[in-house]
């Protein structure tokens, strides 16, 4: 009969006040676990919401501190570039695993046709000169785009360090701009750099000069993320102009975009005095190129910005992709922030109500508890017992509300989102640069799931049994008061 | 002598005032013999026999067992090993049964007690009188008689050689406090434990070895 059977045996004994215990801790149990299951839910949306939106970075005028500025401000105000010296010391920090950057143009051809869509060429209807080939400048040979999974090389190969250092006329296009145009690896293909000029008066526009820019064609890309993401889409065949723009994507060494744009300047000066005149003494250079740093885990990003900001000029600010998270999980904001106070208000009641529950008990047992002291048991034994009494209680209403709480959580957070999503901004598609996705509100919401993992149980079990032990060590301080004497005699 | 108490003293304090309670009482007793101490309500017959078996302490004085003060063997542990306390309520555990309550205090004492600890309860209980049938059943279900003898079982079931009862008849009728008496004889004659009993009854005074008498704090031989 030592204290261990003597508790199970007061559990056993005193059944009507173990399920008392049992109704108390379950109804509790409930609440910390849903909330915490919905914290949980929410968290891993979070992490894999980020992880899809990569670990990329970038740094770009922070438009939001230009929109403030006033007229006044704006008096005297010199932007400056960012240079390629300062990407290359921000590259060589820890957190970046791999960094380019990149200059882009668009330039149109009349030797081949641009991809428009699966069936959907006679409804595009063009109107103006045809501009229809981004070319993307490279300065890291093997393109981030490749190693990021954005596209992926179907055929040929990437770019080799000498073709990018010497601006070699080489380019790596999409397998579907091949397929139309009957291109394969080592065939060229021309684009034309048209300089028009703008009529005022007429609103017409008139071609000024053109030059052929003839390049090989070395490898050929399929898009990756966004073919997977249209894949997923609710909306089916839906006309994607972000995928048609990929697919006309021409990647070139980023000396061929310098030298396009710098012919492309001189040509139009030449046509526009009065442009030529505006420009005259400025300080002419033709490389404005847009960083992007692959940081080596997405949860550097805030460090990655830390320690970036300070070398920045001044009104440009670092952008993460996983930035993108804050303006579309809104609904999950909501309900993290929610179930966090939820979760410390149960945890609180948990404390107090099941403290109380457990010294009423203990008091209605002073006798008992005096009878063992009496008897010269330690009093370490007697808490012990009556720790065991609760816990073993505790475990099976804990155990128990582990699966209704998670049923809870589901049902309760469905309905919030429902009600969020409602009152949320809908079809708003985000997608920058640096961003490998075009992620929705909606792809946010679908990636939420409040299911039963090893990380839940672990943690609702840590959760919820150390508030029962808390809850019950209290009250146990007056076990370590009681003097058998007066209980007894 | 198996216990011994030198110059106890035990006061409540009132203002400056010590209100006494016992006052330099001194008193000891033997094995195989059976003691009363004798006195009226408020006398400090109940305060002397909780400092005698360790369940308060005495502001002056000592208590020594086996000539050893108890205060070094350690209060707890004196209680567990050297002590066998009866109360006048009983105090069994009403949610175990008979049985139940005497293994109790044999997983607590570290006194060395036969490994069929069951066995030995049953034997212990029918020795005062207490059948294996009445010893399955919870306490509450006995008569007041009947929970004094578990009561009995349970101070002998830790093999202690001292046994202290508090009024241990005072809920009892006449001829069931006789056989409580008579039980608290054969214990003290036939099995050398030293039993000391406090009581306001002259008749159960009359029947013990010696008896001592305890009136406003000071104790006297009973003639």
């Amino acid at each position: 009969m030592n204290f261990i059977k003597r508790g199970f045996l007061g559990i056993t004994r005193k059944k009507g006040k173990s399920l008392i215990l049992l109704a108390v801790i379950f109804i509790l149990g409930n609440l910390i676990s849903g909330a915490f299951s919905i914290q949980q839910a929410t968290g891993n949306v979070e992490k894999n919401i980020k992880e899809r939106l990569g670990a990329a970075a970038t740094v770009e005028l922070d438009q939001e501190e230009l929109n403030a500025l006033s007229e006044a401000d704006w008096e005297g105000v010199e932007i400056e570039n960012i240079g390629v010296d300062l990407i290359k010391q921000i590259g060589e920090l820890s957190y970046v695993k791999y960094y380019d950057y990149s200059m882009s143009t668009n330039l149109g051809s009349e030797s081949i046709e641009s991809y428009q869509g699966e069936g959907m060429e006679d409804q595009v209807v063009m109107t103006g000169p045809s501009m229809d080939y981004r070319l993307k400048g490279i300065n890291y040979a093997p393109v981030i785009d490749f190693e990021e999974q954005k596209g992926k090389l179907v055929d040929g190969r990437v770019f080799t360090q000498e073709e990018v250092d010497n601006g070699t006329s080489v380019a790596i296009i999409s397998k579907k701009l091949a397929e139309k145009n009957n291109l394969q690896v080592g065939d060229t293909f021309t684009l034309t750099n048209a300089v028009y000029t703008y009529d005022d008066k007429t609103g017409e526009e008139e071609l000024a000069n053109s030059r052929d820019v003839v390049l090989e064609v070395i490898g050929l890309f399929e898009p990756q993320s966004i073919k997977e993401d249209q894949g997923e889409s609710s909306d089916g065949g839906m006309f994607d102009w972000m995928d048609i723009e990929y697919q006309n994507t021409v990647y070139v060494p980023n000396e061929i975009i310098v030298s396009e744009t710098k012919f492309n300047m001189e040509e139009y000066m030449k046509a526009d005095a009065e442009f030529a005149a505006a420009m005259e003494g400025e300080e002419q250079t033709f490389e404005y190129y847009t960083p992007m740093f692959v940081l080596n885990n997405p949860e550097d990003s805030a460090a990655f910005e830390e320690e970036v900001t300070p070398l920045l000029p001044e009104f440009y600010t670092v952008i993460n992709a996983s930035d993108q998270y804050d303006s579309i999980a809104g609904p999950m904001k909501s309900m993290s922030n929610l179930s966090k106070y939820v979760l410390i208000a149960a945890v609180i009641a948990t404390l107090l109500i099941t403290g109380l529950v457990v010294l009423l008990f203990l008091r209605d047992r002073k006798r008992e508890l005096g009878i063992y002291l009496s008897l010269g048991e330690r009093r370490s034994r007697v808490v012990g017992q009556i720790l065991i009494e609760v816990m073993v209680v505790a475990v099976i209403g804990i155990t128990l509300s582990l699966f209704s709480g998670n049923l809870l959580a589901g049902q309760v957070s469905d309905t919030m989102m429902k009600a969020d999503s409602n009152t949320s901004d809908e079809g708003i598609i985000y997608y920058s640069e640096i961003q490998q996705t075009n992620l929705t509100t909606e792809d946010v919401l679908d990636s939420y799931e409040v299911n039963l993992n090893s990380s839940y149980i672990l943690g609702f079990y840590g959760i919820g049994l150390l508030t029962m032990l808390i809850s019950t060590v209290i009250p146990l301080i007056y076990i370590v008061r009681l003097n058998p004497k007066k209980i007894l005699m | 002598m198996i216990l011994e108490a030198k110059d106890l003293n035990y006061y409540y304090q009132d203002g400056e005032q010590r209100r006494y309670i016992l006052k330099d009482t001194s008193v000891s007793f033997e094995k195989g013999k059976f003691y009363t101490i004798l006195g009226q309500s408020g006398s400090g017959k109940t305060t002397l026999l909780s400092l005698l078996s360790a369940l308060d302490s005495p502001q002056s004085g000592t208590v020594s067992f086996n000539e050893e003060d108890i205060k070094k063997i350690g209060y707890e542990k004196y209680r567990r090993n050297n002590v066998g306390i009866i109360f006048q309520s009983y105090n069994l555990i009403p949610t175990f049964t008979a049985v139940e309550n005497v293994l109790v205090p044999m997983s607590i004492t570290e006194n060395e007690i036969p490994e069929d600890t069951k066995t030995v309860a049953y034997n212990l209980l029918d020795f005062i009188g207490i059948g294996k049938s009445k010893a399955d059943r919870f306490v509450n279900k006995l008569s007041g008689g009947e929970q004094q003898r578990v009561a009995i079982a349970r101070a002998l079931a830790t093999n202690v050689e001292l046994i202290l009862a508090d009024e241990p008849t005072g809920n009892l009728d006449e001829e069931m406090e006789q056989e409580i008496i008579d039980i608290f004889k054969k214990l003290a004659h036939e099995h050398e434990k030293c039993v000391i009993v406090v009581t306001h009854s002259n008749e159960i005074a009359l029947q013990s070895d010696q008896a001592f008498h305890l009136r406003k704090g000071v104790l006297s031989s009973y003639e």
